[in-house]
């Protein structure tokens, strides 16, 4: 039986072979080409030098940043890998919460062993905050986890102690952090109030009899929230809290409190709790804490401001309580500082990636059986991604000036370095989400994976929108200064000083009628048109404002009715100091390629900021003629771009190792070999 | 044919067995000589009859390294530019080496310094014997590491005594669990800053060598790669595979101080790395310690800062980037510009051989971060050194650009 169902399967076998059609003639039987990988510096020139390039880019401390970057390949700690024949640090994003944060602590032990941190809070001067910010961004594109753990001890426990206390804090302190004897925290946002810290509950009130200060948090929404460092590995903290001497509120004053003893035991009187996992930063134990009437020694106020005696009075130099406030929380804009220039290096990560990829892979072909088009020779993903690169080197440029002006800070620049650092916190981390989420769809499915980066710094990064102040309220307190400082020049009738609002004492930028692509890229234009918007958007906002006011309004409620406006001025203000920092860079060079590719870049930024806000139509500073030349002008410009693309991304002098496997030989790292 | 003889070429089947002959001279390479190789190697990548290329010495040396003597002879008269010329020519045999579609197997049975390293180490097979010598001795002759060194030198992945792990940027077949199991270290550092000397079975631990093997089994190895008619490196690994043996590291190899040359020389400047080594000098030094401090204040100042921070440049840069910059620099260094040191070293090294050399700047502390830098710009009025577009590079290669 069986032998004959053999001999039926032979029979229809071999009828199907003897009745298919016959095999033609010219079938070559040599195997089609398989696609390979061709890297792209082998058909990609570079039209200026890229080295001056980086060095112009990362302003400052570029061997440092490379000392670093290779202390880090060199340990087996920051889970190097092969792939395609290169070596690839990145951290394992695979790992659990909890793996995560050891390995985080353990590379913050292994960098402190290397010196990475010496004098990071026992050095002044503007070269020692330089360098120390240079090695922070450096940590941060390795692991946005690695800079925060790090800028919560160093930049917010640290500072605070260094710019709120006094010698004697200084003294039993700075060097122990530095050393990491102790491990700081900083507890301000409470699960009521972010960033509102004047709303902030917890309380502490002065004990006399045994000369100490009383914490307490008096109901739920005061425990402290997000607290990094404070769910695992911190032992202080400074505590924000209202200060109650003698039944008399005094605001929010600063403590230092300590959380837990040296083996890692939470102290009497402390309650922690985790938050979470996270959507990213998950190497960072945000924590959460209640104090139940925890006694500090007096001497644990930060009493750089105000001071509270031994026997209870309370004093302090500056009697305002909003002013005092105001002293309190100048020295933080360290964090927003570093927010904006290490949301920069996130972008340029996720370009530099996606460039890269997109100068290596092919797909569609334009012409029947002709080769397949590189993706960046399409003039679809040109407008995709050329655009954000020019704005991510604008704003670079305005990152690097505003470290300057912070490093070189003066009581007379802290307004300024307020305003700007509020606008460009907002901004910049808002064009490095755009740009993260464009990068990633821009490589397709490969953005995805998380050894591939720019999908996972997604959700790294996010949180950057948020903290150290929500976005949308610092782009708020940007039109409310740019108010106050208009209200009182004219009051006072003096000219406008500072604050990039001099323009203002000239008469209004007029803009020809007809836009011809050399007057686009003019800079004189670019810059009157810039002003205009920020002129016309102030006077607008300030005469609303002040409308309703006439009308009984209160002045909050006035801003808040005009958010629209304020909005916008915040957006034309900011996007103008990065066009005026951009135009600075490029003055200061001489004439050769480099000053010409970055006139280009320049453009770009001017004109994409203007195709991409419908201000200019909706005030009618351009018309519907100029903004259509504009768009033109857009796309000339990506096609002038397009050759530079591989040099402006190699010029953000990231190591190869710190970037994902897409970005170079891709065929190789997916290979079987290397299942 | 004077100069072709310098280099005796032997054709076996589909290797091409190529001997460095210039015995006396230590079979230092010559301008002719360069040029010869260069030749050679191109011609070779374009004939499918070869397959595989053998590259040896004559005599106890593989290759004691750049011929020098005749550039600092050009120095002295003015015309550095000639001198240039002779690098410009050597780094371009670097990068064709270091992207070669064929195999290439060195046999380092003797001397390997400076140059030697550059035509061997850049190449996929790198075998060591008992004879082996190797350094990179440029600080005491006011050089500083060049022939592509900030590139292979920063990435030693260190020590690890065990030769069936592979040196991951170099050997084949690539092994991801070499790189996770390797120990990193600043070892590139210090071989690159010390002139410290390493035997075959240092080479091999650290990963400059791919195999080791007794002089006295090259014979019978190269008759059977005479015999290998492919290019898969796979199959030369293979082979290769079976001829090594594990040696034994000495007492005193730096293999043994590996932790301390990590802690050491992972400083961010010269003179911390020096401080850092007189700290264990005086928690309990010994000769290992203080030798390694003599080597470093014997050489010349200028070289010691410009060779760190070309050894962490090259850390992060491709083979090609590494060579041009090199060249930039060694132009600064022939040019005398910042300073004359070179001169100086080849005077007191290998002319007057008083071994007292007077480098300027004397002190490290005067070698400022400014003058430095110069070293890393363009020299007027001379262009960049470009590499040619290499067609069909094997995975291996792309990974170095």
């Amino acid at each position: 039986m069986s032998e004959n169902r053999a001999l039926q399967r032979a029979h229809i076998l071999a009828n199907h072979i003897l009745r298919s059609p016959p095999l033609p003639s010219s079938l070559s039987l040599a195997r089609e080409v398989c696609l390979q990988y061709s890297p792209p510096e082998l058909n990609e020139s570079y039209g200026f030098d890229v080295k001056e390039m980086r060095r112009l880019l990362d302003g400052h401390n570029t061997e440092d940043r490379d000392w670093l970057y290779g202390l880090m390949m060199q340990s087996n700690l920051f889970n190097r890998k092969e792939r395609g024949g290169k070596i690839f640090v990145s951290p394992d994003y695979n790992q659990t919460m909890e793996q995560q944060r050891e390995i985080t602590m353990k590379r913050i032990w292994y960098l402190l062993e290397k010196g990475v941190y010496r004098g990071w809070l026992t050095d002044s001067g503007p070269e020692a905050e330089l360098k120390k910010l240079a090695l922070l961004e450096v940590c941060g594109i390795y692991d946005h986890s690695l800079s925060i753990k790090l800028g919560v001890h160093f930049f917010l426990w640290g500072n605070a102690v260094k710019f709120f206390g006094t010698k004697r804090h200084h003294e039993k302190w700075l060097k122990n952090t530095e050393d990491y004897v102790v491990k700081g925290c900083f507890a301000m946002t409470e699960l009521g109030h972010g960033s509102n810290v004047r709303g902030i509950e917890t309380v502490t009130t002065y004990d006399p009899r045994t000369g100490e200060f009383v914490i307490n948090t008096p109901c739920e929404s005061a425990q402290k929230y997000w607290i990094g460092g404070a769910a695992k590995h911190a032992t202080h903290t400074i505590v924000f809290s209202q200060l109650n001497i003698n039944g008399t509120n005094q605001g929010v004053h600063a403590f230092i409190a300590q959380i837990r003893d040296e083996d890692g035991n939470i102290c009497p009187n402390i309650r922690v709790a985790d938050c979470g996992h996270k959507i990213g930063l998950n190497g960072v134990d945000n924590g959460r804490i209640w104090f139940d009437n925890l006694r500090i020694p007096r001497e644990n106020l930060l009493n750089s401001v105000a001071d509270v005696s031994p026997d209870g009075e309370y004093v302090s130099a500056i009697k305002d309580p909003d002013q005092r406030f105001g002293a309190f929380m100048a020295p933080l804009t360290s964090g927003r500082v570093t927010i904006a220039s290490s949301a920069i290096y996130s972008a340029k990560v996720g370009l530099a990636i996606a460039l890269r990829y997109s100068l290596s892979r092919r797909a569609f072909s334009v012409k029947a059986n002709g080769p397949e088009v590189l993706l960046l020779d399409y003039p679809s993903h040109q407008r995709r991604l050329l655009p954000l690169l020019a704005k991510t080197y604008a704003m670079s440029f305005a990152a690097n000036d505003l470290k300057m002006i912070y490093v070189k800070r003066t009581p007379e620049t802290n307004k300024a370095i307020h305003v700007v650092s509020s606008g460009l916190k907002a901004v910049l981390t808002w064009h490095n989400m755009h740009t993260l989420q464009e990068c990633r769809e821009a490589v397709g499915g490969q953005g995805v994976k998380t050894e591939n980066l720019v999908g996972q710094l997604k959700g790294e990064f996010d949180v950057q929108t948020t903290f150290e102040g929500d976005n949308n309220v610092l782009m708020q307190q940007v039109s409310k200064a740019l108010f106050a400082e208009y209200v009182s020049c004219k009051k006072r009738n003096k000219p406008f000083r500072g604050l990039g609002l001099e323009h203002m004492n000239s008469s209004r930028p007029v803009l020809p009628t007809q836009l011809s692509s050399s007057t686009l890229r003019c800079s004189q234009f670019q810059k009157n048109v810039f002003c205009l918007r920020e002129r016309d958007l102030l006077e607008r906002f300030t005469s609303e404002v002040a409308q309703l006011q006439g009308r009984g309004e209160s002045r909050e409620s006035s801003f808040l009715v005009n958010h629209e406006l304020a909005e916008d001025l915040g957006k034309a203000f900011t996007e103008k100091a990065i066009l005026q920092t951009i135009l600075d860079a490029e003055a200061k060079l001489p004439a050769g390629s480099m000053k010409d590719v970055l006139g280009l870049v320049r453009s770009m930024y001017a004109l994409i900021s203007i195709e991409e806000d419908p201000s200019f139509l909706r005030y009618g500073y351009l018309s519907r003629d100029n903004v259509g030349d504009v768009r033109r002008e857009v796309s000339k410009l990506c096609g002038e771009l397009r050759p530079h693309a591989l040099a402006l991304v190699s010029s953000f002098g990231i190591p190869d190792a710190f970037l994902g496997p897409i970005a170079f030989n891709w065929v190789e790292a997916n290979a079987w070999s290397s299942v | 044919m004077a100069s072709h003889s310098q280099v005796l070429v032997e054709e076996k089947s589909s290797v091409r067995i190529l001997t460095l002959n210039r015995p006396k001279q230590l079979n230092a390479l010559s301008f002719q000589m360069i040029s010869r190789l260069l030749q050679l190697f191109l011609a070779y990548e374009e004939d499918p009859s070869v397959k595989l290329v053998i590259l040896k010495g004559q005599g106890r040396a593989f290759c004691a390294g750049g011929d020098v003597s005749a550039v600092v002879r050009d120095i002295g008269q003015g015309n550095w530019r000639l001198g240039a010329k002779f690098f410009a020519d050597e780094y371009m045999l670097n990068y064709v080496m270091a992207t070669y579609t064929k195999p290439q197997v060195s046999i380092l049975n003797g001397i390997v310094m400076g140059g030697g390293a550059g035509v061997s180490v850049h190449g996929p097979f790198r075998i060591a014997t008992e004879n082996t010598v190797f350094a990179m001795p440029e600080t005491v002759l006011g050089l500083f590491p060049d022939v592509g060194a900030s590139y292979f030198l920063s990435r030693l992945p260190g020590f690890f005594g065990n030769n069936t792990l592979s040196f991951f940027f170099f050997a084949f077949p690539l092994d991801p669990q070499a790189i996770s199991l390797s120990h990193p270290s600043c070892s590139g550092e210090y071989v690159g800053l010390t002139g410290a000397r390493l035997d075959g079975a240092d080479m091999l631990a650290c990963g400059l060598a791919t195999h080791y093997l007794p002089s006295t089994r090259l014979t019978a190895l190269e008759a059977e790669l005479c015999r290998v008619d492919s290019s898969d490196p796979a199959l030369v690994s293979t082979i290769l595979d079976a001829y090594t043996q594990n040696p034994h590291l000495k007492q005193q190899s730096a293999y043994h101080r590996l932790d301390v040359i990590d802690r050491c020389f992972s400083g961010r400047t010269v003179e911390e790395i020096i401080a850092a080594l007189e700290r264990e000098a005086t928690h309990g030094g010994d000769d290992w310690i203080s030798s390694t401090i003599r080597a470093l204040k014997k050489a010349s100042p200028a070289s010691l800062k410009i060779s760190l921070r070309s050894i962490r440049e090259g850390r992060l840069q491709g083979v090609g980037q590494c060579l041009s910059r090199e060249y930039r620099m060694v132009c600064h260094v022939l040019k005398g510009d910042i300073s004359k040191d070179f001169v100086e070293g080849c005077r007191a090294i290998l002319i007057d051989k008083d071994k007292n050399p007077k480098w300027e700047p004397w002190r490290l502390e005067e070698m400022k971060d400014r003058m430095v830098e110069q070293y890393f710009k363009r020299v007027e009025e001379e262009e960049d050194l470009k590499f040619p577009a290499r067609k069909n590079l094997p995975a291996l290669a792309m990974a170095k650009l």
